[in-house]
Formats: structure tokens, C-alpha cells, sequence
């Protein structure tokens, strides 16, 4: 029965090739744009590579208090981390860097603005860089405050000569990073993800000032690792007795003080719909708005292939005529012709993964996002599946409805 | 005239339904793309009220509580060094950089009103507004005459002068930040009017702004930025110069030193994306409607061959038959458009967006996409019209 409907499927959409070849570029152009945003956002919230410990570990990016009618929302400060988080029983490390903040580096007569961090040692232990030449800075490094930093292959280039081999020159060299010398000990790839992206990494303890010990609120993320995927809830539940603790240390008593420790998703959720109060990031919410919004873009195109299969039940015309005639029933030949337009749809994504593919590329070598490097994973194809039959479905039932709805003895004249 | 082209557009009317919601959405695409463009080329041409060439801006980043507060002797350190060095010529102090992300917002109120004006709010030193190149419409800048006073010295922009004291003058007027009744009730002084301040840049839409007086001598929160005017010419290689400078002053203080047509042009990028981001959006939709177009009235055309090869066999001329399919397929988009000005004209009415859509910019938007749907209408249209016109009736009329 598939077997005959696919035939049929092929027969008719080669029978008529510009529009065909009309509806399949709508469907093509359509696809690209979806899968090229699935692609992005799959990786950013599932990512791979250098932070792809990420089912493994939470972080946490502010701290909010709340008094009667004051509220700060902030960074952590390093005392929350050092003195609380990293003592907690059901985490198996802890990492704290800043957020990256850009920092000038003088080298001979020019100035380059770069992204720097700062960061412990657990830090280069939780995320996996990928080590181009020399190495990342040890717990020894951090303890005793060395002034050894590690930067990423692009800036090594910058600063010190764009040659090929240039990794191996640069560890040893001196760079003065926002007013402070440090040695370079290491070149790392470039990376994007929310917890990697920096320029250059010196170790925490090189602070101008040891105040940032002392600090409740500052510039710090942390990160919680567990051993595996199942410690994450009971982080989450020991991290609320310890923000309890928090809240009666701190000098300045506030009334309640929150943070909660999240995974990617939850993360971008809770930072978009500003949920820093309700344990509910709003995950859910975030993910349906995707949704509605990819439906919503869909619409235009689908109305398109609407409008063009209804020009074109005249082809058809003959064969439905014959289909009635025989007793098809209005509920079958419904179902063929959405089925055909889902077809057409499948192929549709198939070549409009190859562009995104292309398209994933270009934006990878073009520099319009720094570092970034999306690639296709098995995720994007079967999105790209459900996009397909979901958009194969928007656009076919109307014209199949009105197709099914022809009078037999005109449509075996063949006059629609 | 156009009845009878009405009646067999009236006789498709499903099919033309779909047709005309297509057209419609597409038009509201192309609207939004066209009002948004249309916003950000009038907020590009209005005054930003200060000249950005030659000025740097230098953040001093302090950990700690203590230094939260302004220190006198360091400041006026800070002032002294500073200008002495020679490729400087002014230095003023702000709390937050012009082409920054910050905001600092407040309410005004008149001493005897409850009801208060929302505002934006900057800190400025005496040598600042003249450092930034800024106009003055009436009384004067503040300056050390206003040092010591009971009530603070500020300048505000024309806007919020026309609003708050409309038919007289600003200058000399008592305003205060705090609800009128309430204890603690500060003055504040309005010494001068200025042009305008929009601190965010050319895309910034105009707001009621304040510049209150900072004093270099008083106790108040630090100004984390200062504005140096370098002389013209300066390259980017006395940064350093700067820097070893600023640290001899304080050493635990970071510094951020950027020229503020650095900070103009990152912060322009930053304010097109969304623009950008549309836009391509945009010209894909519009790619695909003008191929459903196409395909749709080539459909209908061809469907309509018979009836075609009877307005021939009656006399019609080839031009007639033309100008049929085009004025139809005209008639269809401007019905869609006409139902979505009936919903997009609610923007301006209701002032649902406030002044980011004020009638020039939504007329201007109206003309544009109304041009550029009717260009596509037009466009797709011809090819399926010339064919129609050029079938012989006697091979129309026999056509099935």
C-alpha cells in the first residue's frame, strides 16, 4: 500500500517539475532556517567538547537577596564558594572563575582588547580544553598565586605573530594583561560555551587585592560537578541548607537569599524569564516559546505550499475521479495525500540538511560570532524529522481536504 | 470598473482567501522590517547632544566596600595628573560612560505634586558637559559657584523642561527626587536647560534626562568613569602611557580604557542585530512568497484558459487580457493589504509602543511595504498574464 503510494507520489511530482521544484525550495528554505536555530540551540544547552561534562555537573551564575524593598542581584563572591559550596558533602569538585571581563594587553606599540578569567585549579579539571602545546595551570599554580596564564589559539596569534607554528614560541613569553605580567603556559582551542569563553585564564589568586575573599557578592560562577547524572538533585537539595547558612552569616542580613544551581536549559530559562525567587526555572516555558515561535515562522511557507497544492488538484483531477468511482472513501484519499506531502517534505529536509550543513560551515569560518563552531549532530536529524512531519502536516490537510471533497462524476470529466 | 474584475476574484473566493492571507501575513513581515527601519533612521538623524571624537572614557574598577565612597584627595589626584600629562586636554567625571549598558532611572517630582516624571539620571562634574561638546538652550551650566548650596545643582534636557514646566522657564525652578511629603524631602536646583543627552547614542530613543552635579570635594558615591578629551590625533598607543599613569595613583584599581568612538561603534553593532536578524528573515519569507505567487497564478491562469479563449473569440485584445490578470492579482493584494492596515493602524492609535511609532515613521513603513508587496505582485504576475495573452482563441477554446 506504501509501496503504491509512494509511486503515485513520485509519478505526480514528476510530472509537473517547476512546481515541484517551486515547493520544494519553499520547503528547502524553510528547513534551513529551522535546523540552522535547532542546531545553535543544541548546542548551547546539550553542548559537546570542551564543556561536555555538562550532564554532570550545575552552576550557578547569581545570588539574589531580598530585603523589604531592596533587592541585589549579583555574581557570587569567592566566600560563598570557597567557605560554603566547595564544603558541601555531595559534590565531587567545585570550580570558581569570573566572568569574563576584557582586559588590554600592551605588547610593544600595540593595544589589543582580549577576554580574560580568572580561575581555580578544579576549573581546568570540570571543563575538557583541548590542550594545543604547553599546559593548564595545577593546584600548586593557584595556591601559591604563580603569574602563569593560558591562552586560547586565536589571541596567541594576535599578540605574538600570525604564523603556523606559532603555539610552540608563545609558552614561555611574558604578556602584560590590564596591568599585570603574567607567563604563558599554555595554549588552549578556541571555544564559545558559556563556561569556556575567555581569551586568557590566570589563576584566581593573582587579584591585584586579596579582598575578593572576603566578598558575598562578586564576579564569580560556580560550578558543581557530581560524580554522575543521579548526585544532581541531591545538590540541589543540600545546596538549600546551605544557602540558608548563607543568608544567617552574611553581615549585611538580608531577609532571604536564593541561588539555585542549574543545568544549561534551566540556566538560559531562568536568566530570560528572570525566575530567581521559585525554584521552577521555567525550562518548560522557555522550550514551548521556541516551539510557538517556530510554528509561528512556518506559518507564511505553509500557506504557500498550501495555495500552490490547491492549484494543482486539476492534475489529479482524473486519478481522484477513478479513486472514487471504486468506493475510496474521503478519509483515505485525505490520508494518501498528506502522506505525499509529508514525502515531499522528508526530502525537502534532506536537502535542506546538506545546506544547513553548508550554512553551519560558513558561519563557523565567517567571524560573525567569535570561536563559534556548530556542527550537525544526531539531535539536529531527528528534529529536522519532527520538522518535516509537523510542517508536511500544516500544509497538507486543507488541499487534501478540498481535494477529497471532488465530485466524482466531474472530476472523471476532468473538470475540477 | 473594477466590479467586474471583483466577480471572478468573488467566484474563487476560498482559493483567494488563502491567497490574500498569504499576501497579508507577508505584508505584516515586510511592515515590521519597514517600521523598525524606518524608527532606527529617524533616531539615527536626531542631535545625541555631545561629540564623541576625541574623548576616551576610563573605567576605575575598585573591590570593596570603602572605595564605593568618593575620597577627595584621590580624585582631585586623579584630576591633577591627569591633566598634566600632554596629550590631554580637559578631564571630567561621570558615573557611568556615555555608549555604556547602563541605565540609572528615577522619578522627579515638583514640590507640591505627588505625581512624579520618569527620568534618566547621570552624575556629572563641572568641567564634564563642556568636555562632551554639550548645547545649552537657557541659564547656565552648574559650576564650583554651586559648591556648599543646601540644594544640589542640575541641568535638565528640553524634553523633560517642556513637560515638567510647560509655558514657563525651567531655570531656577525647586525640583526633588523624593516623594513631596516624606521627611527626608531634598531639593534640587535646575541651574540650566540643555539640548538633549542621549547617552546610549544615535539609536537611542529620546527620553526626559538629568545631569546632576557632582563635586569633586563631597563624600557621595565614587565616579567610577572618567572622560579624558584627548588632542586630535591621539593614537591608541597612549593607552599604555595612560595606564602606568592611573596606576601610580592607585595600583588595586583596575582600569578600562576605551575611546568612545570604540564604544560608539561596538555599541551601534550590538543595536542593529535585531535589525539584521529580521531582515534576513525577511528576504527569505519574501523569497518564498513570490514563488508561491508565481506558482499559483500560473495555476490559475492555466485553469482559466478556456474562459480566456472566450473574452478572445469576442474581441478582446491581447492588452486586455494582460491588464486583467495584473489588475486582478493588484486588486487580491491590495484587499489583503487594506485587512492588514485595518489591524496594523490599531499601533498608532492606541500608542500601544509608545513614541517608537509616531506617524511619520508609520506612513513611511505603510508606503514602503505596500510598495515592495505591490512590486512583487506586479512581478509575478506578468509572466503567467503574458502567456495567457499570447494563446491563440481557437486553441483556448478547445483546451482541456
Amino acid at each position: 500500500m506504501l509501496k503504491n503510494y509512494f509511486q503515485i507520489a513520485c509519478k505526480v511530482y514528476l510530472r509537473r517539475k517547476l512546481f515541484t521544484a517551486i515547493n520544494l525550495l519553499c520547503i528547502v528554505l524553510t528547513m534551513v532556517v529551522l535546523l540552522v536555530v535547532t542546531a545553535m540551540l543544541q548546542a548551547t544547552f546539550f553542548p559537546t567538547g570542551v564543556e561536555g561534562k555538562s550532564e554532570r555537573f550545575l552552576q550557578i551564575g547569581t545570588v539574589t537577596q531580598v530585603s523589604k524593598n531592596n533587592t541585589r542581584r549579583s555574581p557570587l563572591g569567592y566566600k560563598i564558594i570557597d567557605q560554603y559550596l566547595r564544603k558541601m558533602k555531595t559534590v565531587e569538585k567545585v570550580a570558581a572563575v569570573t566572568g569574563p571581563e576584557s582586559v588590554s594587553v600592551y605588547q610593544k606599540d600595540s593595544v589589543n582588547e582580549i577576554m580574560m578569567r580568572r580561575a581555580d585549579a578544579e576549573y581546568w579539571q570540570i571543563l575538557d580544553f583541548k590542550i594545543l602545546s604547553g599546559r593548564v595551570p595545577t593546584a600548586e599554580d593557584v595556591r601559591l598565586g604563580r603569574f602563569v596564564a593560558v591562552v586560547n589559539e586565536s589571541t596567541a596569534k594576535k599578540i605574538f605573530d600570525s604564523t603556523a607554528v606559532v603555539s610552540q614560541k608563545v609558552v614561555g613569553q611574558k604578556i602584560n594583561a590590564g596591568g599585570q605580567q603574567f607567563e604563558i603556559i599554555g595554549v588552549v582551542e578556541d571555544v564559545i560555551h558559556m563556561n569556556a569563553f575567555a581569551d586568557i585564564w590566570v589563576p584566581v589568586t593573582t587579584f591585584p587585592s586579596s579582598q575578593y575573599r572576603e566578598q558575598y557578592s562578586g564576579n564569580f560562577n560556580a560550578m558543581l560537578m557530581g560524580k554522575s547524572a543521579a548526585d544532581l538533585p541531591l545538590i540541589r537539595d543540600e545546596l538549600l541548607q546551605v544557602v540558608k547558612q548563607i543568608n544567617a552569616d552574611e553581615p549585611t542580613h538580608w531577609e532571604h537569599t536564593y541561588m539555585w544551581a542549574d543545568s544549561k536549559l534551566d540556566f538560559f530559562a531562568r536568566g530570560i524569564l528572570n525566575r530567581d525567587e521559585v525554584p521552577d526555572s521555567g525550562a518548560v516555558q522557555l522550550l514551548a516559546g521556541v516551539v510557538f515561535f517556530m510554528l509561528l515562522f512556518m506559518l507564511l511557507p505553509a500557506l504557500n505550499l498550501v495555495n500552490l497544492n490547491s492549484g494543482r488538484i486539476m492534475e489529479r483531477a482524473a486519478e481522484i475521479g477513478v479513486r472514487k468511482a471504486f468506493g475510496a472513501s474521503n478519509r483515505e484519499l485525505v490520508k494518501q495525500f498528506v502522506m505525499e506531502n509529508i514525502l515531499l517534505c522528508l526530502f525537502g529536509a534532506l536537502v535542506g540538511l546538506i545546506f544547513t550543513k553548508l550554512t553551519l560551515v560558513w558561519l563557523s569560518n565567517a567571524d560573525l560570532i567569535p570561536y563559534l563552531k556548530v556542527d550537525l549532530s544526531f539531535a539536529v536529524f531527528a528534529y529536522g524529522f519532527v520538522i518535516a512531519v509537523v510542517f508536511g502536516v500544516l500544509s497538507g490537510v486543507i488541499p487534501a481536504w478540498k481535494m477529497s471533497r471532488l465530485d466524482p462524476v466531474l472530476a472523471l470529466k476532468g473538470a475540477a | 470598473m473594477f466590479f467586474h474584475i471583483l466577480k471572478p476574484i468573488w467566484k474563487r473566493k476560498f482559493k483567494n482567501l488563502l491567497l490574500s492571507l498569504e499576501i497579508l501575513l507577508a505584508f505584516c513581515v515586510v511592515f515590521g522590517l519597514a517600521l523598525m527601519s524606518a524608527r532606527y533612521y529617524q533616531l539615527y538623524h536626531l542631535p545625541t547632544g555631545f561629540a564623541y571624537q576625541d574623548v576616551w572614557s576610563v573605567r576605575m574598577l575598585s573591590s570593596g566596600e570603602f572605595d564605593k565612597k568618593n575620597d577627595p584627595n584621590v580624585t582631585e589626584n586623579f584630576q591633577r595628573s591627569l591633566s598634566a600629562l600632554p596629550e590631554v586636554e580637559q578631564v571630567g567625571f561621570i558615573n557611568y560612560s556615555p555608549y555604556s549598558n547602563s541605565t540609572w532611572r528615577s522619578d522627579l517630582f515638583l514640590p507640591d505634586n505627588k505625581s512624579g516624571f520618569k527620568v534618566n539620571l547621570t552624575d556629572m562634574a563641572d568641567e564634564t558637559p563642556g568636555l562632551l561638546g554639550m548645547k545649552l538652550l537657557e541659564g547656565r551650566w552648574f559650576s564650583s559657584e554651586d559648591e556648599g548650596r543646601t540644594e544640589k545643582a542640575i541641568v535638565i534636557n528640553k524634553k523633560l523642561a517642556d513637560s515638567m514646566f510647560p509655558g514657563k522657564s525651567a531655570v531656577g525652578q525647586l525640583v526633588t527626587d523624593t516623594e513631596p511629603g516624606s521627611k527626608e524631602t531634598k531639593f534640587l536646583r535646575i541651574t540650566g536647560v540643555f539640548e538633549d543627552f542621549r547617552n546610549k547614542g544615535e539609536f537611542m530613543a529620546p527620553t526626559s534626562f538629568v545631569i546632576m552635579r557632582f563635586s569633586r570635594a563631597a563624600r557621595d558615591e565614587r565616579m567610577e568613569v572618567a572622560m579624558i578629551k584627548v588632542k586630535p590625533g591621539t593614537s591608541r598607543a597612549f593607552e599604555e602611557k595612560l595606564n602606568q599613569q592611573l596606576k601610580l595613583i592607585r595600583s588595586d584599581w583596575g582600569y578600562r580604557i576605551s575611546p568612545l568612538a570604540e564604544m560608539r561603534k561596538s555599541k551601534m553593532t550590538e543595536d542593529t542585530i535585531p535589525l539584521m536578524v529580521i531582515a534576513v528573515i525577511a528576504v527569505f519569507l519574501l523569497i518564498m512568497v513570490g514563488f508561491g505567487l508565481f506558482g499559483v497564478l500560473w495555476q490559475n491562469t492555466t485553469q482559466r484558459i478556456p474562459e480566456i479563449g472566450l473574452r478572445r473569440a469576442i474581441g478582446a485584445s491581447s492588452r486586455h487580457i494582460y491588464q486583467q490578470i495584473v489588475t486582478e492579482q493588484l486588486l487580491l493584494s491590495s484587499i489583503a493589504m487594506l485587512a492588514g492596515m485595518v489591524l496594523l493602524i490599531q499601533l498608532p492609535l492606541t500608542g500601544v509602543l509608545g513614541d517608537a511609532i509616531n506617524w511619520t515613521v508609520f506612513i513611511t513603513a505603510t508606503v514602503i511595504s505596500m510598495a515592495l508587496i505591490y512590486a512583487i505582485s506586479t512581478l509575478c504576475s506578468l509572466y503567467p498574464a503574458w502567456r495567457a495573452s499570447r494563446l491563440s482563441p481557437t486553441e483556448a477554446l478547445h483546451y482541456e
